[in-house]
């Protein structure tokens, strides 16, 4: 019986080609989108996956309360590691390592490459899954002068030579040191990066601030015994650093890894259960939609030409067929078809993968090997199939067989109704993607194009290098009278990201007990000048402001902060330190860490050239680029010889900061013209039926005087009706969704009214566009040929 | 073989009630070929649904081989009807996306017969009407002669113990007609009860007995000699 409903449907679908194309490549297009959005989904709920001992490791954050807020973050004191592990049981290890990446120049002979790392204890390798492809983890860092590397960095130093363990690489034109492994490379879905490991115990003896309990400047990663609650560890924890410091503001827990991707966002002090989950959700439910969108095709055509069934319905009811028989029949073939449409899905896939990996930044791929890719393709292919063919085959097997056999015009109101329903559901949502699309790239151009406080543009950063320090008052010579850059300061953080900050700083009329959070910054006192930054108060730093009493200018928000008039002239200290900061100017405010928040207030002091760590340039925006860059190498060249030149721009790094939503940005764009297009697909095969439905009464129009105009009119009446109808239901979906999105960010656009304005004038024209095609054809056909063909 | 009595069936819309069958009674015996006449709307088609369980009577018994079938839900009537019953209609109703041999086979399908057996059986009956040549054409590749002996192939192949044919060559000109006529006696000969609706008063000529109605019910019986 299979087989005999497998030919009747392969050859329904060769007989009505139109249909079946429209079908399937509506499916396989929702198919395709699906897979992509699954393949994404699963690399993001796979993150950290490659580490074996996931579900034990943790990293220590801290909660500190100040006056308005409780700051969540991961930087730990460097002496609390080792405590923790000697201290509390349930505890099987411990790993300390620096902070973030730290960039670092090798040079093997006459080759000098930038690498990024971390140092980090030996525990790093029992504790997270780092196979080693040479050397082993046991001796890899035997020798204190060691480093372990990835594949690619071992590719990166050494070029194709292999066995490269013993091998010797000069580190920042200081030191050799030995490479003692290699390891096979971190996947990208991986929380911990880097390109290179190095014992940490030189990097810890060296930092003398990082074994005082009162600074927070490490991360320490604990891994508990199999079966220990962390909860129980937690609550040690807790006064843990209190123990020691009593006035600490630090409260330690414990963060699982299983979290450390999807669910980081804290509010408050407590875990949200938000963060990139809520992309995944978010995707999820747009891959679900599109599906249903693709099936809602399917359902609307099959019922639509469900008179052209009717007959061998009719025929297999008279001839024993069950209205189970013909449901399974009906789903089959709806099964079948989704099959099909799952081939052309997995080409579409194939073709888009690249694309679609520079578009979320990623390296996702096929595998045909994968049981996961495998059975998920086949579980959409099966849950499209029955639900594509779930309305069609309850309708068609409830044909009246004596009905459909007389030829009787099928009362199909009801179908009718639900076919409008569908197409009414299919616009709306595209109508809210279109809307969301809009809203979204608003707020974000709205945030790029917000005033940090400072010029962003024609700014370039290096790191502070080699002789850079030393020989700052040469460069910074040679750059200005070059012609190519205008001004040259030096700060010990990036302008654009966070910073230190402090809570300990006192000032005269603050109130007693509050705890305010404080950036703190060194700068040369060309900063102002190159950042731009305005001095609205008061005068720059100097250089002198260096010694006694400490200079020290201050911004906007900070100035309000102390209280009323000019903080020019008010001075300040550290808790428990009698020695006092005098104010010689205020600037103005600017953004910096979120681009989303308030700018938060913030210190400069004047720094020495050697205890920065960054070079601004702000460049000549009138010259070439390309000359610029070209000019600027060759005086850091001539002056820091040793290291190559290597810059960034800082509206790059701006740039960088809205990943997540340029993601989210360029995803809904393209999903959203996809919903539409299938949507569109759906509604030009329904134009199509409708015009051959009422081929007669299109002939008798004609032959009674109706114009091409009119008779286009009257078939497109109903269609764009419903999707004005849609317009209404999507409207208060889009606005409610967008308005709670935007609700998120404390810098927001306003939902402006024209943007449903704009989206209802774009469904009703595409809607317009698509079915005018079948309208004006039928209309334009020749009256006679119609009536005849009644 | 069939026995009813009684038998009505209305038809009902929100103004009007149309009487189709007023309490008719008619016995059909096994082996015979009968022929119902009438003018349109006398009944005639609703009748022959009801003896083929393609619809329910409102009232009155229908028995079919003595088994009270009037009640017979959806499921129970396609399983007597796919095991005693084919049909021959005007208009062919063949499956244009089937070809003759899988048109044919269908029934088979239906009662659950292997697909080893299938083949035979199809193959034997189409061999028989003679439209062995013709088994893997489309319907719309044949004349309505041809399509209409694949119908009449398809009624038989299950070796039902009774054919309705409602006008079977409605659609057909007079040779062709013949040829379908020849073919319902030739069954009928070998044992197969006949029901058959028509106009036709030269195709009613062929059956043992003409049952005319009217308005639903019986005005005359004509026993054929």
């Amino acid at each position: 019986m299979i087989k005999n409903y497998i030919k009747a449907a392969f050859r329904t679908l060769i007989k009505n080609k139109a249909y079946s194309f429209l079908n399937i490549f509506g499916l396989a297009i929702g198919i395709a989108c699906a897979s992509l959005i699954f393949l994404w989904v699963e690399d993001e709920v796979n993150f950290d996956s490659v580490n074996v001992k996931k579900d034990q490791l943790y990293i220590c954050r801290e909660n500190e309360k100040y006056d308005t807020y409780v700051l969540t973050h991961s930087s730990t004191p460097g002496v609390m590691g080792p405590a923790i592990k000697t201290e509390i049981p349930g505890v099987a290890n411990v790993c300390r390592t620096s902070e973030d990446q730290t960039p670092l120049l090798f040079s093997v002979g006459d080759h000098s490459v930038y690498a990024s790392g971390k140092f980090a204890e030996a525990s790093i390798f029992s504790m997270f899954t780092l196979p080693f492809v040479q050397g082993n983890a046991t001796s890899a860092f035997a020798e204190l002068k060691s480093v372990v590397i990835t594949e690619s960095a071992a590719k990166k130093f050494f070029g194709n030579d292999k066995n490269v363990v013993g091998r010797s690489v000069r580190v920042s034109n200081q030191s050799d040191y030995i490479v003692s492994g290699v390891i096979k490379d971190i996947p990208s879905n991986s929380s911990m990066q880097f390109e290179w490991i190095m014992p940490f115990k030189p990097y810890y003896d060296r930092s003398p601030w990082l074994w005082k309990w009162s600074n927070y400047s490490l991360t320490t990663y604990v891994e508990l015994k199999p079966g220990v609650n962390p909860e129980s560890v937690n609550k040690i924890l807790y006064n843990y650093i209190q123990k020691r410091v009593p006035e600490a503001l630090g409260h330690t827990f414990l963060f699982s890894m299983n979290n450390w991707h999807l669910r980081n966002a804290f509010d408050n002090g407590k875990m949200t259960g938000g963060g990139r989950i809520e992309y995944v959700h978010l995707f999820t439910l747009i891959a679900c939609i599109i599906l249903i969108i693709a099936c809602i095709n399917f359902m609307n055509l099959a019922t639509a030409r469900s008179e052209k069934r009717s007959r061998e319905v009719g025929v297999r009811k008279v001839l024993g067929a069950g209205k189970a028989a013909l449901i399974f029949q009906f789903i089959g073939e709806a099964l079948f078809m989704a099959f099909i449409a799952a081939m052309v899905a997995v080409l579409i896939v194939l073709l888009a993968l690249p694309a679609f990996n520079l578009l979320v930044q990623k390296q996702l791929t096929v595998g045909f090997n994968n049981p996961n890719h495998i059975f998920g393709l086949i579980g959409i292919t099966v849950a499209c199939g029955i639900i594509a063919g779930s309305y069609p085959s309850l309708y068609l097997s409830s044909f009246n067989p004596i009905a459909v056999l007389k030829g009787i015009k099928l009362k199909n109101s009801g179908a009718a109704f639900i076919r409008k329903g569908l197409v009414v559901i299919q616009f709306s949502v595209s109508i809210v993607l279109i809307i969301c699309t809009v809203i979204v790239y608003q707020q974000i151009q709205h945030v790029k194009g917000r005033q940090l406080g400072f010029n962003k543009n024609n700014l370039i950063e290096m790191n502070l290098q080699g002789q850079m320090a030393a020989n700052y008052d040469v460069i910074k010579q040679d750059l200005i009278s070059s012609g190519y850059a205008q001004n040259v300061a030096l700060s010990d953080h990036s302008i654009i990201y966070g910073g230190n900050n402090t809570d300990g700083m006192e000032w005269t009329g603050k109130p007693p007990g509050s705890k305010v959070l404080i950036s703190t910054r060194y700068v040369t006192p060309e900063f102002f000048e190159t950042s731009k930054l305005t001095l609205l108060e008061g005068r720059n730093l100097t250089v002198a402001d260096t010694g006694k009493p400490i200079r020290m200018v201050v911004t906007k928000a900070l100035e309000k902060l102390m209280g009323k008039g000019s903080a020019v002239g008010k001075t300040m200290h550290y808790h428990g330190d009698t020695t006092t900061a005098v104010i010689v100017g205020v600037v103005n405010d600017y953004v910096y860490g979120s681009m989303y928040d308030k700018p938060d207030p913030v210190l400069f002091f004047t720094t020495k050239p050697q205890n920065a760590s960054v070079m601004y340039v702000r460049i000549n925006g009138h010259k070439d680029i390309e000359k610029t860059l070209a000019a600027i190498q060759v005086i850091m060249k001539k002056d820091n010889p040793s290291y190559p030149f290597d810059y960034r721009f800082v509206d790059d790094q701006f740039n960088q900061m809205f990943l997540s939503e340029m993601l989210i940005s360029k995803l809904s764009r393209v999903f959203a013209t996809l919903a539409i297009v299938i949507s569109c697909l759906g509604l030009f095969g329904l134009a199509a039926y409708t015009a051959e439905r009422r081929t007669k009464e299109i002939g008798i129009r004609k032959v009674l005087g109706a114009s091409v105009g009119s008779v286009t009119t009257l078939l497109s009446k109903d269609f764009l009706q419903l999707v004005l109808l849609s317009c209404l239901i999507a409207f208060p979906i889009a606005y409610w969704t967008m308005f709670n999105w935007l609700k998120t960010y404390q810098y927001h656009i306003k939902i402006q009214w024209q943007v449903f304005a704009i989206a209802g004038i774009a469904g009703v024209l595409i809607a317009f566009a698509t079915i005018s095609f079948q309208s004006i054809k039928a209309a334009l056909a020749n009256p006679v040929k119609s009536l005849r063909s009644e | 073989m069939i026995k009813i009595t009684d038998l009505q069936k209305y038809y009902r819309t929100e103004e009007v009630e149309t009487i189709a069958l007023n309490k008719l009674s008619i016995e059909v015996k096994e082996g015979e070929f009968v022929a119902i006449m009438g003018p349109s709307g006398c009944g005639k088609s609703t009748l022959l649904n009801i003896l083929g369980l393609l619809d329910d009577p409102d009232g009155g018994s229908y028995l079919f081989n003595s088994i009270e079938v009037a009640d017979f839900n959806e499921r129970k009537r396609a399983d007597l009807r796919k095991h005693n019953i084919g049909f021959v209609f005007q208009s062919f109703n063949l499956i244009d996306e089937l070809t003759v041999f899988e048109n044919v086979e269908l029934p088979l399908i239906y009662t659950g017969v292997p697909a080893s057996e299938r083949v035979g059986r199809v193959e034997k009956v189409l061999d028989k009407m003679q439209i062995m040549h013709r088994r893997n054409h489309y319907p719309q590749q044949l004349s309505g002669g041809q399509q209409q002996r694949v119908a009449v192939a398809r009624a038989v192949v299950n070796n039902p113990k009774l054919i309705l044919a409602d006008e079977p060559t409605g659609n057909l000109d007079s040779s062709n007609g013949n040829e379908v006529m020849e073919l319902l006696t030739d069954l009928n000969e070998q044992g197969t009860t006949i029901i058959m609706v028509t106009h036709s008063e030269h195709d009613a000529r062929y059956s043992h007995r003409i049952i005319r109605l009217l308005d639903g019910q019986t005005v005359m019986e004509n026993i054929m000699i």
